[in-house]
């Protein structure tokens, strides 16, 4: 090889701090299984790097991986789903002169009510490997570092700050239904219970995997047609040379290194 | 008179060996390549010469020099140069100068070298070209010191590039070895390296005094025209790693080595 870069393990996890500490914060929107209910949801996650752990051969783990994610949705409720319909008792009175006389039987049909839930914001320490590649894509060669698997995400105390919002965000609407007073807290819990934790995680989970689960950093991303010296004047034109081949791989020695080595033409 | 040559490598500063100095890549060892710093670069000589072909093939200034007859503007093809001046030479002599892409060799030595520079020394890199130097003689055969009074076709080493006109150019063409060391220097504020040409040596060439003299003006030419050859570190990692050089560069193992801090 032409060229042999070095860099050691703390100098890789300064490196990874830029990487990730540049990339914008994701966003997603879409609909989600809660419950038995269907939610629209929009959500984002900011990144932060962890500790950089390199393992030959091509293992890069990052342990307490940061992500930093809200989620705000809502949901359509039937409220007859959790709390039965129901019909006032009808009263007959026999009158003198005037006969039988029955008060109506109203029924009860509960409503549908969209609850919107704020946004709520939680985050995820996780620990990942990653596999380095290098390859040309395009006109430029690039090693990139990409998550290996899909982690698994916990989000068990998230899950119940986010039952106790629903309970928050639902208990106004329930209010204001006429005759539902007396039933709100039957209703409240009915929802909870219906949507459960398995319910909230059944949510977050599709939500929030997948900006974890597609992670690529980019860490060297130039043309194979390099410019080596830039231009310095009409005289003097930019050199270019040919990046014809580029590797990574992870070196063991006394120390863990990222060694990337570089063929020119 | 024994040839001498030139330079004195004997007076230049070593640069400090860093602990990595027995890496060679592909070779398994226990010695890590950044050492105590952040980030190592290294360049292997075949990776050099490809560097410095595409230089001086793109900047083919920095090897071919000539006054106005031989290059009536300076580009990126060719450097003009003054005349040489003499009371009585209407016009001055006009000279052109023309240097072969040189081929490096790191220390260790894998490249013949005369008596003179063999072995390399650590540190050091070799270099070896052919210069050109030619001298218009358009006007010889009018001059009354011109006893021989010889015709341009009797010439067998006349420039191969001939302009049209009165230029009459007289050539020769000299292989030459040269001994280098590495040095650490700046390409518009970020830090570079270039090769510092501390001696050279001509092969079989009489008689001495003359070579002595010959030498001395060519290691003044090469040593400015190979010093042009400035190489940004981006240069020599191809852009992987940014690095503040601590260290270096070290000629060795085949490689000119840095390594530093890394900048991001």
């Amino acid at each position: 090889m032409d060229i042999t870069a070095a860099i050691d393990e703390p100098a890789a996890d300064r490196l990874l701090d830029a990487v990730v500490g540049s990339l914008p914060v994701q966003t997603a929107s879409g609909t989600g299984s809660l419950g038995p209910f269907s939610a629209s949801y929009s959500a984002s996650a900011a990144l932060t790097n962890g500790n950089v752990d390199l393992i030959a051969p091509s293992t890069v783990r990052i342990a307490g991986f940061r992500v930093d994610w809200t989620v705000g949705f809502s949901f359509s409720l039937d409220i007859s789903s959790i709390i039965p319909d129901f019909c006032f008792p009808q009263v007959c009175v026999n009158i003198p002169c005037v006969g039988r006389v029955c008060t109506p039987a109203p029924c009860i049909n509960w409503p549908t009510r969209t609850i919107t839930v704020p946004t709520i914001g939680d985050f995820l320490n996780v620990t990942a490997d990653f596999g380095l590649s290098a390859a040309r894509v395009g006109p430029d060669w690039e090693i990139d570092v990409t998550i290996q698997g899909v982690p698994n995400l916990q989000f068990g105390a998230a899950s119940a700050l986010i039952l106790a919002a629903i309970a928050a965000a639902a208990t106004p609407i329930l209010l204001a239904i006429p005759f539902l007073g007396p039933f709100l807290a039957i209703g409240v819990a009915a929802l909870l219970a219906t949507i459960g934790i398995a319910g909230v995680t059944g949510l977050l989970g599709p939500i929030i995997t997948p900006f974890v689960s597609g992670l690529s950093f980019n860490v060297y991303k130039q043309p194979a047609n390099f410019e080596a010296i830039p231009a310095a004047g009409v005289n003097d034109p930019a050199v270019f040379i040919s990046i014809d081949d580029v590797q990574a791989q992870i070196q063991s020695t006394d120390e863990d290194e990222l060694v990337v080595t570089v063929d020119v033409s | 008179m024994p040839t001498r040559p030139l330079g004195g490598a004997g007076q230049r500063r070593v640069p400090r060996v860093a602990p990595w100095s027995k890496q060679v890549q592909g070779k398994a060892n226990d010695v890590s390549l950044t050492g105590s710093e952040d980030v190592f670069v290294a360049l292997h000589e075949d990776g050099l010469n490809d560097l410095l072909s595409r230089f001086f093939t793109t900047r083919a200034r920095y090897l071919n020099y000539g006054s106005s007859a031989f290059v009536a503007s300076t580009t990126a093809a060719a450097t003009r140069i003054d005349v040489i001046s003499f009371p009585g030479i209407p016009g001055g002599i006009h000279w052109f100068v023309r240097l072969e892409i040189p081929r490096v060799d790191v220390h260790p030595q894998s490249m013949g070298l005369p008596p003179e520079l063999d072995p390399l020394g650590v540190q050091r890199v070799s270099l070896v070209t052919k210069v050109s130097l030619c001298v218009d003689c358009g006007e010889r055969e009018r001059q009354p010191d011109n006893p021989r009074d010889d015709k341009p076709d009797d010439r067998t080493h006349d420039h191969p590039d001939r302009p049209a006109g009165k230029l009459d150019p007289v050539c020769f063409e000299i292989e030459v070895f040269i001994i280098a060391r590495a040095e650490r220097t700046t390409l518009n504020g970020k830090p570079a390296v270039r090769l510092i040409v501390e001696r050279i040596e001509l092969v079989d060439f009489e008689p001495d005094p003359f070579e002595s003299v010959l030498e001395c003006i060519l290691l003044k030419i090469i040593r400015a025209a190979i010093a042009q050859a400035v190489l940004p570190l981006d240069a020599i990692s191809a852009g992987t790693f940014t690095l503040t050089p601590n260290v270096g560069p070290n000629a060795q193992d085949d490689q000119l080595q840095l390594a530093g801090a890394l900048t991001v």
